[in-house]
């Protein structure tokens, strides 16, 4: 199969926006995608897109994606949107990716979008909660955070991990998103801030949850047969891994790891050829901050039981040897839902193009997107290159 | 283009149009099943709730037995199944305590509330655990049964399972 190539990314600012629609925060998006290809392309060269999108708010319209690509243009052009919850733009990702190297399209657009501010709280909460077991979990009076704090509570009690250290997650993802211009909480916070927020679902309090956002992202995916045209610094897309799993976390072997996590990483480092010491940075699904202790060992970044020490090194900070979430991740950039995978491709892009500012890290080669969905009923991996020669 | 009939004109009066002052929300919205036999093809699993017993079914061509109870094996797809009884008491396996992000369905006055996977030994299920505090629990701990009634939106007589510390006194 050929191969396939990021050549363009963008996003709209995350937050709260009630003089924007999902279609305006789309256009916002696909824009900035635009712009951000070296030489330029025309919507006219697209062949065919993917959108991700949730529908919180019981904004379930059919056809939202053929909604939003007519938006910016594309008219015409097939148009699919992906739903997988949290991880549907990520899942979108892989669509286009497939479509490119089964050599039905050149050029693809994959996105997201989320509007999740123009309802109340506790609406937005049970959109929220249909991405998880809806029946049985919720008859139990289950909430989202409390099922990843029901996470938590195990990875406590079985590897020692603490709430400082569920704290240092908070206190780093803020401190990147503090210097990323989009982030929806692009401030930084201390590690007594971080300790000392209200309780949501104990263990985890408020510090340690992601907040809800609007907001809509972009990548554009070619082929190789037409990169050449589009950039002369390609990035490759080496590998792609996903899975899937129960629903329900009562229904799972095993609640100190995310089986659809550690399978959709082992298949992305196989198709790379790479290992998780080949990295130079990431961007993992940090709706809460247990999951991203979970992505650590997940995705082979530390051995079981040992995300809790490695959070604790710095070695995850920026200028550490793995930086993760330089964007702020879901916690201070931002999460809306269907957005949220493009969108960590979007900072894998900057990463790799050398334009991530002040969050950039040193000379990168290689970078990894990990998007899931729900408590991990489904999840995918994505790993990028930036290549010398195409090898077409 | 002039027009005699400008209708943007202020002086003429408007028709007004309306709509429904509430809207009736959609059934989805209820928090807990129907669970008569008209509603649901697991209505025997209310039924023996309603009659005190915690049941689920198991598959009779491959044994697997299953949690929610199902009408198909998900192992063999077999769809010979029987409803067989579930132990009264169990493992917490992990837990939480909710103090907030309540969803539509749940309200402020239910807060803080237990909620965990409990262990029965054959079946792991999400469970409420009333009579508990996070900060007096551990993993492991035993818990047991407790069927409550739930009071509206319909009419129909429903009942749901939850847990409670065993403690020495549960016996």
């Amino acid at each position: 199969m050929r191969d396939a190539y990021l050549v363009g990314a963008g996003q709209s600012d995350y937050g709260a926006f009630p003089e924007e629609s999902y279609r305006s925060l789309f256009r916002t998006a696909f824009e900035a995608a635009t712009e951000s290809v070296p030489n330029g392309i025309d919507g006219e060269e697209i062949d065919e897109a993917f959108v991700g999108h949730l529908g919180v708010g019981g904004r379930q319209l059919g056809l939202s994606g053929p909604a939003v690509t007519e938006h910016v243009g594309l008219g015409g052009v097939p148009c699919t949107r992906v739903e997988n919850a949290c991880a549907a733009s990520g899942f979108a990702v892989r669509q286009a990716v497939q479509a490119v190297k089964s050599g039905m399209a050149d050029v693809v657009l994959a996105g997201g979008f989320e509007v999740m501010s123009d309802t109340s709280s506790d609406a937005t909460k049970y959109w929220l909660g249909v991405s998880g077991e809806t029946e049985w979990e919720r008859l139990s009076g289950t909430t989202f955070s409390g099922v990843y704090a029901q996470m938590a509570s195990v990875h406590m009690e079985r590897y020692g991990t603490t709430r400082e250290q569920l704290s240092r997650v908070a206190v780093k993802n803020h401190a990147n998103g503090a210097k990323n211009p989009h982030a929806q909480l692009g401030f930084e916070c201390s590690l007594e801030d971080a300790e000392s927020a209200p309780v949501v679902a104990d263990p985890l309090n408020l510090y340690h949850c992601c907040p809800t956002s609007d907001g809509a992202a972009c990548a554009l995916i070619v082929s190789e047969d037409v990169v050449e045209k589009y950039t002369s610094d390609p990035i490759r897309i080496a590998g792609v891994g996903a899975g899937s799993d129960n629903v329900g976390l009562f229904q799972r072997d095993t609640y100190t790891g995310v089986p659809a996590s550690q399978r959709a990483g082992e298949q992305a480092y196989e198709m790379a050829g790479v290992e998780p010491d080949d990295l130079d940075f990431a961007e993992v699904h940090d709706c809460f901050a247990i999951a991203e202790l979970l992505a650590y060992e997940d995705l082979g970044f530390c051995e079981r039981g040992e995300a809790g020490d490695l959070i604790e090194s710095g070695e995850t900070e920026l200028g550490g040897g793995l930086p993760v979430n330089t964007s702020g991740g879901l916690k201070s950039k931002g999460h809306p839902i269907g957005a949220t995978g493009a969108g960590q491709i979007v900072e894998a892009f900057k990463q790799l193009s050398g334009k991530a500012g002040d969050r950039q890290v040193e000379n990168p080669t290689r970078g990894l997107t990990h998007n899931v969905g729900g408590s991990g009923g489904a999840a995918v991996v994505h790993v990028f290159e930036k290549v010398q020669e195409v090898s077409a | 283009m002039t027009d005699t009939t400008d209708p943007t004109d202020g002086d003429a009066e408007r028709e007004r149009v309306s709509v429904p002052s509430k809207v009736e929300l959609p059934r989805l919205l209820d928090f807990y099943e129907l669970q008569t036999e008209d509603q649901t093809q697991i209505h025997e699993f209310y039924d023996n709730l309603r009659d005190g017993r915690l049941t689920t079914t198991q598959c009779c061509d491959c044994d697997e037995i299953h949690f929610p109870p199902r009408i198909v094996c998900p192992e063999c797809t077999g769809d010979d199944l029987e409803y067989v009884d579930l132990p009264d008491e169990g493992e917490l396996f992990a837990f939480s305590e909710v103090r907030d992000g309540l969803p539509l369905g749940l309200s402020e006055h239910d807060v803080p509330y237990v909620v965990a996977v409990v262990d029965l030994g054959p079946v792991r299920l999400s469970g409420w655990i009333d009579n508990a505090a996070y900060s007096d629990l551990e993993i492991g701990d035993a818990v047991s049964l407790k069927i409550v009634e739930i009071d509206g939106p319909t009419d129909e007589e429903r009942v749901f399972y939850r847990f409670e510390p065993a403690d020495g006194d549960a016996k």
